[in-house]
């Protein structure tokens, strides 16, 4: 055990060993300790609870009792450890001797002790601490470049180092599509496409992403994205799934956050600390339904064990969502990776720790309910302005509790480094939530509105400036254009946390407007098929949810209003309920005229996820996703092939069509509008009469032939590449 | 340490440089030999193509008969005389427990079936499995098994993830990850469910977790059509089914032609080709019309209690012959009685559920080994925990649950024979000699199948994981 947590002050260590810069002999002892001890047994951090830097803390050492006998250097484990005597080997790259022989002679003499009370604790000097991710936000100067907006601008600059060009800009037709699913997730008309196409104006770009960024199917959309980064369910998971009922009140909150362009840090603290704010209402209350997302087991093998689990799921979720960074890897040890130390990991713990829950309770369905916490406290995770004080597990195990660690923030950003302040004296809570949204939200954390920026980036061009959302920490990737993640960061605190106009300035680039195809890209390719210099811009294949909502919206079948309020359930084939334990309970579809409403309220059952939404990748949601899988398999295709639900699309254009158009021709032409929004080429049409009129003779004698041999051909238009991909 | 993914460099970097293409972008489930080409460009082969095993090793395939609910250990594979003698007398004060369910709290209770030896290792089986134990010098049963929950829901999940929270990826996405598989026109990782339905905590026991969904369990459904969505209306299906693939391909062809380079587009025209085989493929492979009449009567199908399982056997069989990687099938589904949670009594639960796999079980042996299958298919069986040595209460014929000790067996794929390995303590309480943990278990399994669980990794959120953690240790002394 020793030798274990010796292994965990290596890494420090190895980082304080300086130049041994003997001083005077009065102040040897000082220097020694400062130089070599405090890193981890200062003011900073205590490991196994012992303090080096003052008498009184020497002398009461640590968990393991004493470590010093004043007089006795040979029986003070403080000596034995220097001396690398025993399985206690500090530090572990051996003092010069001539420190060793001054810390026994100090020890001999009864630990003498001039000067301050308390030797100040060393700023840390780990290198991983100039990570870019942990540096400053600034405000680089925009390159200069003629007539483009700063996004371009820096682009530009990043392609002129290779003597490259960008790819030429996209004509209307495919810049309409593009934004239309990027904002609103849905397609636009054919209608609007030529209205768009056909409008004389130099403004209409920025009209139309004005009225996207107004319309109310835009929060739903970006509210989706923010959902799969909480782990959004409305049920537990575990043998019974209990359903969270109300929980659906966040996922209206977060949309409509979006929709109402909610500063971003006010969107933080709202969903950290909504009832710990002066200004709370109903709604910032709600918000805090964040806290009480996870996954609940109302019948864990070990209680003491889950409840330490369940506060990891804590602080992953919020270290991931908000600041990406993997805190949760420094549970059993300091961060393998980052500057993390274990006990920065039960700092931010600390904010989720009430001391007191146990699961078990089925009335809790994701923690205690509102008759256990007062009938507005969405938060779950404390109970009282006091709390028990939190201590650092020994490898992480809830068996073995070790030294009390003060609440606190993260050390990695040194300028922020500070312990929480108590409640105030009216408070019912700790206010370590409000702390932390608050620390989050500084305009000196250097993490929050990067992270921030980069998924908004995300989700305009596929991937982010940092190709990894979910890390920016070291095993993470480095921005493509920190320079440019840096301007836009700075942006969104500039323009007050407001993200609207972050998708303006995106979306009028000409970054953004270049086609998907460069005339050079298979030489481009060879050296960048990253395409990290963005030199054009990549095809997006539709989401599971987008998928759906353009089937339907291709049928005409969508409803878009009333938006919002209690989830729905689609119908799900029976066979696909088989995996379930409890199979007659398990899944009861709301009524017709609910079916055809947004993908984005389809109630998201843990245990029992849509098959049409997960065979199109859509997320596990035990974890954080923060960027989905692409992945391209046979059952998706079987599932747009024969799924009743596509079928059903189908058959309900050709109906439609039948009744509206007459003519082979003229029916040909309005399914290529309704399906792709455009108008088909001569060989397309071609090939439809050939296969209208197979498929007649096929279903010849039939009672709905005419019907049948429409559907067929809608059918096929409603699997092509063309639907799923946006060009 | 080699690893899959080193540090620094992400999955995501890991699949562009695979598939040459932009992230994420095309992964398919393409056989990399179809390499059907366009231009200068191949269809990217997909995360399911066959991969080489880390080293050399004799299974290609594994067969998981889970036994759901957790069969009694003492009244199966772990004989303990010693209970009759302390018959009735309580677990001796000392041994430290959770009392799953705080049931009533009964005395040691002596096996409810005669032990006898089977083969010519004499490796002693109860009389639950009197048909199995005639394959007795083909298993090595690992009689010192112990895991980290005593709750169905999650000891279910660590068997199959590893960690008894849900959320992890599945023993077998683990394996298809790994190696792939062999036939494209079936799933590489078939689950096979009980009617009576599926385990507890449901699909999280099969998935794939954080890793992409192309390695996750496929459930083929008991009755009806394996999977979902592999048929369509009537009207529909072959010639003209097949006119509308080809109109789509046409179509599609036009699109991608006005898109040079479009692999992901490509990918996606084959997957519908390979989608159109898998409709045949599927159904073929289930469809148990052409199996003899003996070997129908071998696997106890068309007879009762074992017509159920001893088809979901048949099929195992048959899926791996056709190259499928990893097939789990689960005895017992729903909850309690209707699994082999035998809190009521052995002897009927045992009796039921035993009578069912019996047959099927042995005939699924015998069938490997004539078709010489059986030294590259892994056999494993086990619950996700064992049972009691003591009974519900005085002359209450049930046990508890117990993780502290439990019997598995595996057989085939480079398994010794006629073996036991490890001991629990007198009474059958708790594993005390060569004790393996469900992490060795893993590890064991990921190294018969050719793969070294410390190698096995998937960046994920900025660690390695590993299906082991970093734990396990592989059982060498079962290896032949």
């Amino acid at each position: 055990m020793m030798s274990r947590r010796l292994s965990f002050l290596v890494v420090l260590f190895t980082f304080l060993l300086a130049s041994p810069a003997m001083a005077e002999e009065k102040s040897a002892i000082r220097s020694i300790l400062a130089e070599r001890c405090l890193g981890c047994h200062g003011s900073r951090e205590a490991k196994a609870g012992l303090r080096l830097d003052s008498r009184a803390a020497i002398s009461k050492g640590g968990e393991g009792g004493p470590v010093v006998v004043p007089g006795k250097p040979a029986e003070s484990r403080l000596i034995k450890a220097v001396n690398h005597a025993g399985d206690l080997k500090m530090p572990e790259k051996k003092l010069p001797a001539t420190e060793i022989a001054t810390l026994e002679k100090w020890v001999a003499d009864g630990l003498p002790w001039t000067g301050d009370a308390e030797i100040p604790t060393p700023a840390a000097n780990d290198p991983r601490l100039k990570h870019w991710a942990f540096q400053p936000i600034t405000r680089p100067p925009v390159p200069k470049e003629n007539g483009v907006n700063p996004v371009d601008a820096f682009i530009r600059a990043g392609l002129k180092t290779k003597g490259w060009s960008p790819a030429p800009p996209t004509d209307r037709r495919v810049f309409i599509r593009r934004v239309y699913f990027d904002l609103l997730g849905l397609p636009p008309s054919f209608e609007q496409v030529e209205a768009f196409a056909n409008d004389p104006s130099k403004e209409a770009e920025a009209k139309l992403v004005d009225k996207l960024l107004d319309s109310p199917q835009y929060g739903e959309r970006w509210g989706r994205h923010w959902l799969d980064i909480v782990r959004y369910a409305e049920t537990c998971g575990y043998e019974r799934d209990q359903v969270k009922p109300n929980i659906w009140k966040y996922r209206d909150w977060v949309i409509n956050a979006f929709n109402a362009d909610m500063p971003v840090d006010r969107f933080i603290r709202e969903q950290l600390a909504g009832d710990e704010i002066p200004d709370r209402t109903e709604q910032s209350v709600i918000a805090t339904g964040f806290l009480r997302l996870g996954t609940w087991n109302d019948e864990p093998n070990d209680a003491n064990e889950y409840k330490y689990d369940r506060l990891e799921d804590m602080v992953h979720a919020t270290g991931t969502a908000f600041i990406a960074l993997t805190v949760k890897c420094a549970r059993c040890h300091d961060h393998k990776f980052d500057p993390i130390k274990q006990t920065d990991y039960y700092r931010m713990a600390s904010v989720f720790w009430s001391g007191y829950i146990e699961p078990g309770s089925r009335d809790h369905l994701g923690g205690p309910g509102t008759k256990v916490l007062g009938f507005d406290v969405h938060g779950w995770t404390d109970r009282g302005r006091t709390v028990p004080p939190i201590k650092l597990l020994k490898k992480g195990d809830p068996n073995r509790p070790g030294a009390v660690v003060e609440p606190g923030h993260l050390s990695t950003i040194a300028v922020l480094d500070k312990p929480f302040a108590p409640p105030p004296e009216s408070a019912k809570t700790t206010h370590r939530r409000l702390q932390l949204a608050n620390w989050m939200t500084d305009r000196q954390n250097p993490l929050t509105a990067r992270v921030w920026v980069n998924r908004v980036w995300q989700h305009h061009f596929g991937l982010g400036l940092v190709r990894t959302p979910d890390n920016f920490g070291l095993t993470g990737e480095k921005p493509t254009h920190p320079e440019l993640l840096d301007w836009l960061a700075s942006e969104l605190m500039a323009n007050g946390w407001k993200t609207k106009p972050l998708h303006r300035l995106i979306l009028l680039s000409e970054t953004y407007r270049q086609s998907s195809i460069h005339p050079q890209q298979e030489e481009y390719a060879k050296t960048d098929a990253g395409n990290r210099l963005w030199w054009r811009a990549e095809r997006q294949r539709l989401d599971a949810e987008t998928l759906r909502d353009r089937l339907l919206a291709a049928s005409g079948q969508i409803k878009l209003e009333p938006r919002g309020g209690l989830s729905f359930s689609p119908v799900i084939p029976p066979d696909a309920l088989e995996g379930l334990s409890t199979k007659s309970a398990a899944w009861k579809p709301s009524p017709p005229t609910e079916q055809t409403r947004r993908s984005v309220y389809i109630f998201s059952k843990r245990g029992l996820l849509p098959p049409l939404l997960t065979t199109f990748d859509f997320p596990d949601t035990t974890l954080p996703s923060c960027q989905r899988d692409v992945t391209t398999v046979a059952p998706q295709a079987l599932a747009l092939m024969n799924n009743p639900f596509v079928h059903e699309q189908s058959g309900i254009l050709a109906k439609r069509i039948l009744k509206e158009t007459s003519g082979q021709d003229a029916q040909i032409r309005q399914a290529w509008q309704l399906v792709l929004g455009r108008t088909p080429r001569p060989t397309e049409i071609q090939a439809a009469m050939a296969h209208l009129e197979k498929q007649s003779k096929t279903f010849a004698g039939r009672p709905e032939a005419a019907t049948e041999t429409l559907a067929s051909l809608c059918h096929v238009l409603l699997n092509l590449n063309e639907f799923l991909y946006v060009d | 340490m080699k690893s899959f993914f080193p540090c620094g460099q992400t999955r995501r970097e890991f699949v562009w440089e695979m598939g040459g293409g932009f992230a994420g972008l095309a992964l398919t489930s393409l056989l990399a030999s179809e390499g059907f080409t366009f231009g200068k460009e191949a269809a990217p082969a997909g995360p399911l193509a066959p991969k080489k095993p880390h080293f050399p090793v004799k299974a290609k395939a594994c067969i998981f008969l889970m036994m759901n609910g957790g069969p009694s250990q003492v009244d199966t594979f772990d004989p303990k005389p010693t209970l009759e003698k302390f018959a009735g007398q309580p677990l001796p004060e000392g041994k430290k427990f959770i009392n799953s369910g705080g049931r009533k709290m009964g005395f040691l209770t002596p096996s409810f079936r005669p032990f006898k030896p089977g083969g010519k290792s004499g490796l002693p089986v109860s009389d639950f499995f009197p048909k199995v134990r005639e394959h007795a010098d083909k298993l090595a049963v690992i009689r010192s098994c112990h895991t980290d929950s005593h709750a169905h829901g999650s000891a279910l999940v660590a068997m199959n993830t590893g960690k008894t929270f849900i959320g992890r990826p599945s023993l077998g996405s683990w394996a298809v990850y790994g190696l792939g598989t062999a036939n494209q026109d079936l799933p590489g990782y078939v689950v096979l469910m009980d009617k009576r339905g599926g385990p507890i905590s449901g699909q999280p026991n099969w998935g794939s977790g954080f890793m992409s969904a192309a390695y996750s369990g496929m459930l083929f459904r008991p009755t009806g059509d394996p999977i979902l969505d592999l048929r369509g209306p009537a009207h529909l299906s072959g010639a003209a089914q097949r006119e509308q693939l080809d109109l789509m391909a046409k179509l599609n062809q036009e699109h991608l032609d006005a898109r040079p380079g479009g692999r992901d587009l490509l990918a996606r025209m084959n997957s519908y080709e390979l989608a159109y085989r898998m409709q045949s493929a599927t159904p073929e492979a289930v469809d148990l019309a052409k199996e003899t009449k003996q070997t129908l009567e071998a696997y106890g199908v068309g007879q009762q209690p074992t017509d159920e399982f001893g088809r979901n056997c048949l099929i195992a069989r048959r899926l791996v012959e056709r190259g499928v990687r990893f097939v789990q099938l689960y005895s017992g589904g729903g909850h309690l009685e209707d699994t082999w949670d035998a809190h009521q009594s052995i002897e009927k639960n045992h009796g039921q559920h035993g009578k069912e796999v019996d047959q099927p079980i042995a005939a699924l042996l015998s069938d490997l080994e004539r078709r010489g299958l059986l030294d590259e298919t892994l056999v494993i069986w086990g619950g996700e925990f064992g049972r009691m040595p003591f009974s519900e209460g005085k002359g209450e014929p049930g046990r508890n649950h117990n993780p502290y000790g439990f019997s598995m067996w595996m057989a085939g794929g480079g398994v010794k024979g006629g073996m036991a390995y490890g001991a629990t303590d007198e009474f059958g309480f708790e594993a005390v000699e060569k004790k393996v943990h469900l992490h060795d278990l893993h590890a064991t399994i990921l190294h018969l199948m050719g793969l070294d669980h410390e190698q096995l990794t998937y960046f994920h959120q900025g660690r390695n994981e590993r299906l082991t953690d970093v734990y396990g240790k592989v059982v060498k002394d079962i290896i032949a």
